[in-house]
């Protein structure tokens, strides 16, 4: 399956719906590394990465997320993890990027996290 | 030893696979897969009917049926390799022992799968040796027991891919599939770490390797071929970074133009018991206690 990426966005924040694996093996974690490079160079400072259905992560799919990470955290943005799962979260969570980086289990809630701190939908 | 690899797959022709069916996913994936990129698919019931059709006229990619013994496949693919020296031949079986890995390594089979195996990975695997234009020689077994195997594989990620899939495809019983998984983990960071960092991913370098299973651990050695590395200089990497700042070796990458990584030597670290290295740096063993560690002595 490799490693499918499709992008869509809730106000400004921009989700990347990731399906099968980021590993160095078949080029796919370089696949997202490009996408995500391009996403930042465009402008964009809100990612939330929907991890639900990606199946397999290694050492480049944890490290482009941490330079992703810290790459939009100096530049004034942020980055969010949507449902990380079985082998996904074991990893996210051996290397404490689990604790590091915010995640969430519920889309509307991760939404929420972008927004600043006493806003309000109604206000 | 083969000669020099001149099968790469001509990129004109229309490619052939010759296939034992399996049944149900497994051949569905198959067609799938190969149909996809307009691949010429021929049936056969049998290893007989493999190697009559395999002598008679070369094919591009060669996957056996699940119901023969992996000791009658790994003998098709001696015979075939007589024949056509740079076959590359996927063994899927239900029907195993433990020293099987060993012999299809031994013989050159492209992969090999042994069930239980995910379909998606099998399919990831026709993918490579559909692109892998030269793959020969890429792992060599040097020695090979059920306790202890010794190996070569050249500094590329394909060779990389083709070694972890043969660890996937150990049946021990005695080793729990959930420390199994973190063994193999580990040392697939390690491995590529060391082709990238030792062999700067140079295919006419190789890494040796050692597996030796031992009664209550299994140990894996990797020595690249390069000039090592000190732990305490890896400011660029996790494992060195502050345990107060997880990312402070991503802001050394960025400062210093890497690509994004260093996570591999955390990885590894925290997913088997001891992680060793040597004075220069180049060569690492790996460790895993298959037994709870015993009670301190009070």
């Amino acid at each position: 399956m490799g490693l499918q990426i499709s992008t869509r966005e809730s106000g400004d924040v921009t989700i990347l719906d990731l399906r099968g694996r980021s590993t160095i093996d078949g080029g796919e974690s370089e696949l997202l590394s490009n996408q995500l490079q391009k996403l930042v160079a465009s402008g964009v400072r809100k990612l939330l990465l929907n991890l639900a259905d990606l199946t397999q992560v290694d050492s480049s799919g944890v490290s482009i997320i941490v330079r992703t990470y810290v790459s939009l955290k100096r530049q004034g943005g942020d980055l969010g993890l949507l449902r990380p799962s079985g082998r996904v979260l074991e990893v996210l969570t051996v290397v404490h990027l689990i604790d590091a980086i915010p995640s969430f289990q519920d889309e509307a809630e991760a939404l929420a996290s972008f927004r600043p701190r006493g806003y309000s939908a109604t206000s | 030893m083969t000669t020099p690899c001149s099968s790469a797959i001509a990129p004109t022709t229309q490619k052939t696979a010759l296939l034992v069916p399996s049944g149900g996913e497994v051949d569905e994936l198959l067609t799938n897969v190969l149909a996809s990129e307009g691949w010429s698919i021929q049936r056969v019931v049998d290893n007989q009917h493999i190697l009559a059709l395999a002598r008679a006229k070369p094919f591009d990619l060669i996957v056996t049926g699940r119901e023969t013994r992996v000791a009658e496949d790994v003998e098709l693919l001696r015979k075939i390799r007589a024949a056509r020296p740079h076959v590359r031949l996927i063994i899927l079986t239900d029907k195993f022992t433990p020293g099987d890995v060993i012999s299809a390594m031994r013989e050159g089979a492209f992969s090999y799968f042994s069930a239980p195996f995910e379909a998606s990975e099998l399919a990831e695997m026709v993918r490579a040796a559909m692109a892998e234009p030269c793959w020969d020689d890429g792992i060599e077994v040097i020695s090979g027991t059920p306790e202890w195997v010794s190996l070569t594989a050249r500094c590329d990620l394909a060779t990389a891919d083709r070694l972890v899939q043969f660890l996937h495809g150990v049946r021990d019983p005695s080793i729990p599939e959930a420390e199994k998984d973190h063994v193999i983990f580990a040392f697939k960071e390690i491995l590529i770490n060391a082709m990238e960092h030792g062999g700067h991913f140079d295919p006419s370098q190789h890494v040796e390797i050692s597996f030796i299973r031992a009664r209550r651990a299994i140990a894996c050695r990797v020595k690249d071929p390069g000039k090592g590395f000190s732990l305490e200089e890896l400011r660029h990497a996790a494992a060195g970074s502050s345990p107060n700042d997880l990312f402070s070796h991503a802001r050394v990458r960025d400062a210093r133009g890497m690509r994004p990584g260093g996570f591999g030597i955390l990885l590894a670290k925290k997913l088997v018991d001891e992680l060793i290295y040597n004075e220069k740096g180049n060569e690492v063993v790996l460790v895993k206690y298959l037994d709870p560690p015993e009670s301190p002595i009070i």
